[in-house]
């Protein structure tokens, strides 16, 4: 879908470099989770402080974790760096300002701050120069009426797919999240794994099912 | 029973090129959108798209949840991305902006909804997030367009170098026969319409080629809101601004 999907500066980089060191025989050591499970407590308490006492050193913790990946991700997607760090600032920023609707029961720290992050991009996309509706106004209020509540099962997924994520294997979990956070199309992994389009629709099916098959049925 | 049909991942048609299509596609299910929703995910998505992605979550369960779990797994790829150079005075200036957002941003730089005056403010109310914010906001400076009788449209401003408009179509009224190039997505919010394709409800998506000359009519239970993007034939390349470009193959 070459109109709709962008590469990511660095994908082809990245996607080669695998597919290299897999040709070398060398264990492609992709590393599937950057932080433990002690690690995702640590941040999440940090965020409950900064919204429970409003905690700058629980801040500056989430920072120091986030910053630099967060910048590393708006690169990628094409910023250049001071605009990337711009970016990156009103990630942290909105982090701050939001952390009282974390709930760590329902995502993790990384994917919470990750949809943020994606949500500040196409908001500084959107929103070129126009001054901000203030979200006070009583006019605005109340939220849009007879809306469905859709309600989905965040802390479920959150569970399966790390469960899943960790057991997959290599050449699935490559094109996976060459897939899902590198956003190419089925066709630009194809032509930058150098592997044919079917099988490469096949292994992320095959990946896919085995996160819709841990699931239960939810629908 | 794993049920394929609900599988984001898989497009059962080389979905390289919507524009290229010569035959109304009609009603496009999420089948046909698999690569969109790990694209909207990533935050490789055209603005444009990821208002249709946005909007038609907000309208369908099976979307919502097809777009989390895509979520969800760049969240977790997330954590192992690169460490990037973070300059030294950064998180200064971060601690910086949280004072400054403590202290209460001056009013001045926050629009009031009541000078958003004007008929059709109203309606724009009820519509669901991210769209709603959008169309107040291009309310601004946009105004409600008449086409014909009874058929209005609002062009949106969503950041994209693709057209994005907002259609009312009252009951029973019909939107003028107008051909374009490319490829065009239309996305019913509210109400209903119907053209030569079939019959179109609340998360609904249309899909027209460029041979598409298609006639919605809305249909008689009540207003029809449509969210409407055409790629008017566009390739999308060249950098433009934040957007990275589409690259073509």
């Amino acid at each position: 879908m070459t109109l709709l999907s962008r590469k990511g500066c660095n994908s082809s980089g990245l996607s080669a470099l695998y597919e290299c060191e897999a040709a070398q025989g060398k264990h492609v050591s992709l590393e599937t989770t950057g932080s433990d499970p002690s690690e995702r407590e640590r941040l999440a308490d940090c965020i409950e402080q900064i919204a429970a006492a409003q905690s700058r050193a629980a801040f500056a913790e989430v920072f120091e974790y986030f910053a630099p990946r967060l910048k590393s991700y708006l690169m990628r997607l094409g910023s250049d760096s001071s605009s990337a760090e711009e970016i990156m600032q009103e990630v942290m920023l909105n982090v701050w300002r939001k952390a009282g609707q974390y709930d760590r029961r329902q995502a993790s720290v990384s994917t919470w701050i990750f949809r943020i992050a994606r949500n500040r991009r196409i908001d500084t996309l959107r929103r070129t120069n126009k001054p901000e509706l203030d979200a006070e106004d009583p006019m605005l209020q109340p939220a849009p009426a007879e809306q469905p509540d859709i309600t989905v099962n965040r802390a479920q997924l959150e569970v399966k797919v790390r469960d899943v994520i960790e057991t997959l294997p290599e050449e699935q979990l490559v094109l996976l999240k060459a897939a899902f956070y590198e956003g190419l199309s089925h066709s630009e992994i194809a032509k930058s794994f150098g592997l044919p389009l079917g099988t490469v629709k096949s292994r992320i099916r095959l990946a896919f099912m085995r996160l819709r098959g841990s699931l239960e049925r939810d629908h | 029973m794993l049920d394929d049909n609900l599988d984001p991942t898989i497009s059962p048609k080389e979905s390289d090129s919507f524009k290229e299509r010569a035959t109304p596609m009609g009603k496009a299910t999420i089948n046909d959108f698999g690569e969109v929703y790990s694209s909207y995910a990533a935050g490789c998505l055209d603005p444009a798209f990821c208002l249709l992605v946005e909007t038609q979550a907000a309208l369908r369960p099976e979307v919502a949840r097809a777009v989390a779990r895509a979520e969800t797994i760049a969240g977790v790829f997330f954590e192992s991305e690169e460490r990037a150079a973070v300059s030294a005075g950064a998180m200064d200036a971060a601690l910086a902006m949280i004072d400054a957002f403590e202290a209460g941003e001056p009013p001045s730089t926050r629009m009031q909804a009541a000078t958003l005056a004007g008929e059709g403010l109203d309606e724009l109310l009820d519509l669901p997030e991210p769209l709603r914010e959008t169309a107040l906001s291009s309310f601004q400076t946009n105004k409600w367009q008449g086409l014909t009788q009874g058929i209005r449209r609002l062009k949106l401003d969503a950041g994209s170098d693709a057209e994005v408009e907002l259609y009312r179509i009252e009951p029973g009224c019909t939107v003028p026969k107008h051909s374009h190039k490319g490829s065009e997505f239309t996305l019913v919010v509210s109400g209903g319409f119907s053209d030569e394709s079939g019959s179109f409800g609340p998360g609904d998506l249309s899909l027209k080629g460029p041979n598409d000359t298609h006639q919605p009519t809305g249909d008689l239970d009540g207003v029809c809101y449509a969210l409407a993007v055409r790629d008017g034939g566009l390739k999308f390349t060249g950098v433009m601004g934040l957007i990275q470009r589409l690259v073509g193959q």
